[in-house]
């Protein structure tokens, strides 16, 4: 009897030991500021490009970039300003080369997203043509767009639907990629899989937000994030869906429906001035899709440390191969919006702080964020180091001599017209 | 348990010299029970750690599992656009598109979408076009998910004071002044809840008036700070506004004298019960070196509230009428009444901004306050604790020593700035007392009311007369007679006991005291 309890006593001692093992292992978790980020192409959000590529800039005459912005100087500023500062962004880069034959990649500078509404809304109508007469002047100009047709050339197309050229879904679909771009590369802000619209191998960019406007209304770290969940934005577009159901398929008429008197979701339509400091006074910020599945609100969430809720079905969110996104945001089912208070109130603390310690990550704001003066690891350089990583190119886009692919009559009639 | 192979006689294992054949057979059987019990305890051991370590998991997973698992689809409603009066609720999406797109189409003309163009799906894996809003049936905040989502908030807000949180924690004594009154429970209630929420420890110096009693210990019990003294003062508290400072300056020095003899370490606070206090306050106070200075926004009266509005008005219109105001129309504006430090464009201190009582009228004290000292209030000032201790040494010379500054030699009642020798050595706190910390509501019930002790009534109260300006209708006063049957008893009272409500504490109290009373008349 006496040794079974001394076995019995040592059994409890070792049990207790491993137990207190285990605990400290937990506790000793001790408060870390932020984590590595590093994707399925592994870590390489701080690669440097420089040297990786080289990329030949073509000069096209004024009216395909400069006059528009002589035109309207908005472009400079509302969210697809990408294409402009990209452009000034290779014109001063190191990786840009005079000499086109040892340039990897070749970049067209073509401000589609330009020609803007009074409201400041732009219009896609001429963009096909504009884009058209861009390819053809290249073409007939540089030998080097005939010899892959277009395979190592690459083009920004921000607009909502990226080189679909329309805001309306089903027109965009029916239209699809622009035939002549089918070989090129697009850099673009529009991202769903299965969608004609993202063709594969493109690059998804985050959509242009001014970084000094919201790098100038930083609040102290130590302020208690006390909004659990937190969105501003239109819930029913009743311009142009009154009667609900087809805006966002549904899904911001479904949060307001389910969640307006929920005392944990401080959602609203008015806009107001303390928008950005309320952000990062929030633990999750909803990023629902609106007419097309991306926002600047991705971007906001990031910089300000508000982990992003993302409902929108099937979206491929920027730099996905540097960024591991899963781990970054919460996704949620648009069939499951009904149920968002459970999911995001189930979700364990652990998990929330490793979100946060992932946002807090120096190089994610970094590589959110077109800077002025571009700064390493900003998202041109994320532009860039996606381009190196799809070098070298396949050999079987180089065409032989008189061998043509691309049908230039292809397409509706319409985009035909010469611009 | 430990039986070996055929012996049920344990006490056989103890004896283990009584003969050879036994000794053999018992070490036999204790070799075989020892190696028996080693295995086990081993799976014991490996059991336990395994579910400790999946157990914690298990228990979030299987939440998790439940939640998704529930198809909510079917018991969803779904609504179609403000139009459709009914619920559709079919199972196949692609029908539901098409049905409500003909439906749609048939009710209104308005309707912008082209409807040949049904839902294009053969290019795309999400429909495009025409979806259903989902709405749970019950869309309304469910309180265990309420709960789990503020557990998850407290943990971010931890986290967050650990990573960026003042790295300063000296703990806090608070001294506080307070006597049994009406407005007791509504003052020290807020002070209790906010010294308990500060992150440092504090040390909470409870004074009474008239002695220690039983209801404001009641009170005090609440309070989850890591020390409580509640001590007693021996002199009643007079009714007179400025007999009342009077004797609060006192039992405060009363206070810094306890703190003097124990030797406490800390920032002396004075948190008087009718401030209002931000948890920034007591970040700022950890910044105080020997004596800081911060900013009181004054609350109640002072111009927010009638008689002072209309008077503010009439001076507003005198003036206009007079000529010395331009815009007729234009509102009267009036600051907030701020008392505290004052400094320039460097930084420094330069003054005191003491609050300036605007234009009244004398009005008797009934209840309402006003402010007749033109001193600054204690607590505006923030110490450290060891600019009271008896170790005069180490003290800068600008304190001056406990004895000089606590009995006034005009026999007046003793003021904390006169601790001070220099005024230009206080650390002013809030971005240079620019930002109010501090707000002190000046609001008390008449001198002359009465409360039931702990506000609860125990017995039936004596004289009931109705209201005579209440919103509902008056209940008749009938002479007593003997007490109706306790059902009828609850007729009239409005008692919230209905199917969906619940019977919490409160509540069930109240209505439970009403029915035992025998006659509401």
């Amino acid at each position: 009897m006496t040794k079974d309890r001394r076995y019995g006593n040592f059994s409890l001692l070792t049990s207790f030991g491993l137990l207190l093992l285990f605990l400290c292992q937990r506790v000793s978790l001790a408060a870390v500021h932020h984590q590595r980020i590093s994707g399925s192409a592994g870590d390489v959000l701080e690669d440097n490009p420089v040297g990786r590529l080289k990329v030949f800039v073509y000069e096209l005459p004024s009216k395909y970039n400069k006059k528009w912005l002589e035109k309207d100087p908005r472009c400079l500023t509302h969210m697809f300003a990408a294409e402009e500062f990209v452009h000034d962004f290779l014109l001063a880069s190191p990786v840009r080369t005079m000499n086109p034959e040892e340039a990897d990649w070749f970049y067209t500078p073509v401000y589609t997203t330009c020609d803007l509404t009074p409201n400041g809304l732009p219009l896609p109508f001429k963009s096909p043509r504009m884009m058209r007469s861009a390819i053809s002047y290249i073409s007939t100009h540089w030998p080097f767009w005939n010899r892959t047709e277009g395979g190592d050339h690459f083009f920004v197309v921000p607009h909502d639907f990226g080189a679909c050229f329309h805001y309306q879904e089903e027109k965009a679909i029916e239209r699809g990629v622009l035939p002549l771009l089918k070989r090129s590369t697009l850099v673009q802000t529009f991202g769903q899989n299965h969608h004609v619209c993202l063709k594969e191998g493109s690059i998804v960019v985050p959509p242009y937000a001014p970084p000094e406007k919201m790098q100038s209304r930083f609040i102290p770290p130590s302020t208690p994030r006390s909004i659990f969940v937190y969105f501003r934005g239109l819930f029913y577009d009743v311009g142009n869906d009154p009667e609900g159901g087809y805006y966002a398929r549904g899904a911001r008429a479904a949060v307001w429906e389910n969640f307006k008197d929920n005392p944990l979701f401080d959602i609203s339509t008015q806009h107001p001035s303390t928008y950005y400091e309320d952000m990062q006074r929030a633990i999750f910020c909803l990023c629902p899709l609106g007419w097309a599945p991306w926002s600047p609100r991705l971007v906001e969430g990031v910089i300000f440390g508000c982990i992003p809720v993302i409902i929108a079905d099937d979206i491929v969110l920027p730099f996905a191969d540097a960024i591991p996104w899963e781990k970054i945001g919460v996704f949620v089912a648009e069939k499951d919006v009904p149920n968002l208070d459970k999911i995001l109130s189930l979700i364990s603390p652990e998990e929330v702080l490793e979100k946060q310690r992932l946002l807090a990550n120096p190089a994610m704001k970094q590589a959110m964020l077109f800077s002025q003066p571009t700064l390493p690891g900003d998202a041109f350089h994320q532009i860039l180091n996606g381009l190196a990583r799809k070098l070298p190119h396949d050999p079987q886009i180089y065409l032989k001599p008189g061998q043509t692919v691309l049908n230039w009559t292809e397409g509706p009639a319409g985009d035909l017209k010469p611009w | 348990m430990k039986k070996a192979a055929g012996s049920h006689r344990p006490s056989r294992m103890r004896s283990k010299n009584r003969s050879g054949f036994s000794s053999d057979q018992t070490s036999d059987t204790a070799f075989r029970s020892t190696s028996i019990s080693f295995f086990r305890i081993f799976i014991q051991c490996m059991f336990c750690i395994g579910t400790l370590v999946v157990g914690f998991r298990f228990t979030r997973e299987a939440h998790f599992l439940r939640a998704s698992f529930h198809h909510p689809e079917d018991s969803f409603s779904r609504r179609t656009g403000a139009r459709m009066g009914s619920l559709v609720s079919i199972g196949n999406r692609s029908d539901l598109d098409l049905r409500i797109q003909e439906e749609i189409a048939n009710d209104s003309e308005a309707f912008r979408l082209e409807n040949s163009e049904t839902i294009i799906r053969s290019r795309v894996r999400v429909d495009v076009g025409r979806h259903a809003i989902l709405i749970r049936p019950w869309p309304h905040p469910d309180p265990f998910e309420v709960i789990q989502a503020h557990h998850l908030i407290a943990r971010v807000q931890m986290e967050q004071w650990q990573l960026y949180g003042s790295k300063e924690s000296k703990p806090i004594i608070a001294i506080t002044t307070t006597f049994v009154r009406s407005f007791q429970a509504v003052h020290l209630t807020g002070l209790l809840h906010t010294l308990s929420l500060v992150p440092v420890h504090v040390t909470w110096i409870v004074m009474e008036a008239g002695g220690v009693t039983n209801e404001t210990a009641y009170f005090l019990s609440k309070a989850r700070v890591h020390r409580l003294l509640h001590l007693g003062f021996g002199d009643a508290m007079p009714a007179g506004l400025k007999e009342r400072g009077q004797l609060e300056a006192h039992m405060r020095v009363e206070g810094l004298r306890y703190v003097r003899e124990e030797k406490m370490e800390g920032i002396v606070v004075f948190a008087d019960e009718s401030n209002l206090h931000s948890l920034e306050f007591f970040t700022e106070a950890q910044k105080v070196d020997w004596v800081g200075a911060v900013s009181i926004g004054l609350l109640g009266f002072a111009g927010f509230e009638e008689p002072a509005q209309s008077r503010i008005a009439d001076v507003h219109q005198e003036e206009v009428g007079a000529g010395r105001r331009d815009n007729l129309f234009a509102r009267p504006t009036f600051e907030p009444q701020v008392q505290g430090p004052s400094c320039d464009s460097k930084g420094n201190l330069v003054g005191w901004h003491i609050f300036d009582p605007l234009p009244l009228e004398e009005e008797v004290y009934t209840g309402i306050m006003l402010a007749q000292n033109r001193r600054l209030e204690w607590p505006n000032f923030v110490l450290n604790a060891r600019a009271v201790w008896k170790t005069e040494g180490n003290q800068p010379e600008w304190i001056k020593s406990w004895d000089e500054w606590v009995t006034p030699k005009d026999g007046s009642a003793p003021d904390i700035k006169a601790i001070l020798r220099d005024d230009k050595q206080v650390k002013v706190l809030g971005d240079c007392g620019r930002k109010v910390l501090l707000w002190w509501l000046r609001a008390e019930a008449r001198a002359d009311s009465r409360h039931p002790a702990n506000w609860v009534l125990d017995e039936n109260l004596e004289i009931i007369v109705p209201a005579k300006s209440t919103p509902w209708p008056d209940r008749p006063v009938r002479v007593p007679s003997p007490p109706p049957p306790p059902a009828a008893a609850t007729v009239g009272t409005g008692s919230k006991r209905g199917a969906g409500s619940r019977v919490s504490g409160g509540k069930g109290r109240r209505s439970k005291r009403r029915q035992s009373r025998p006659n509401i008349s």
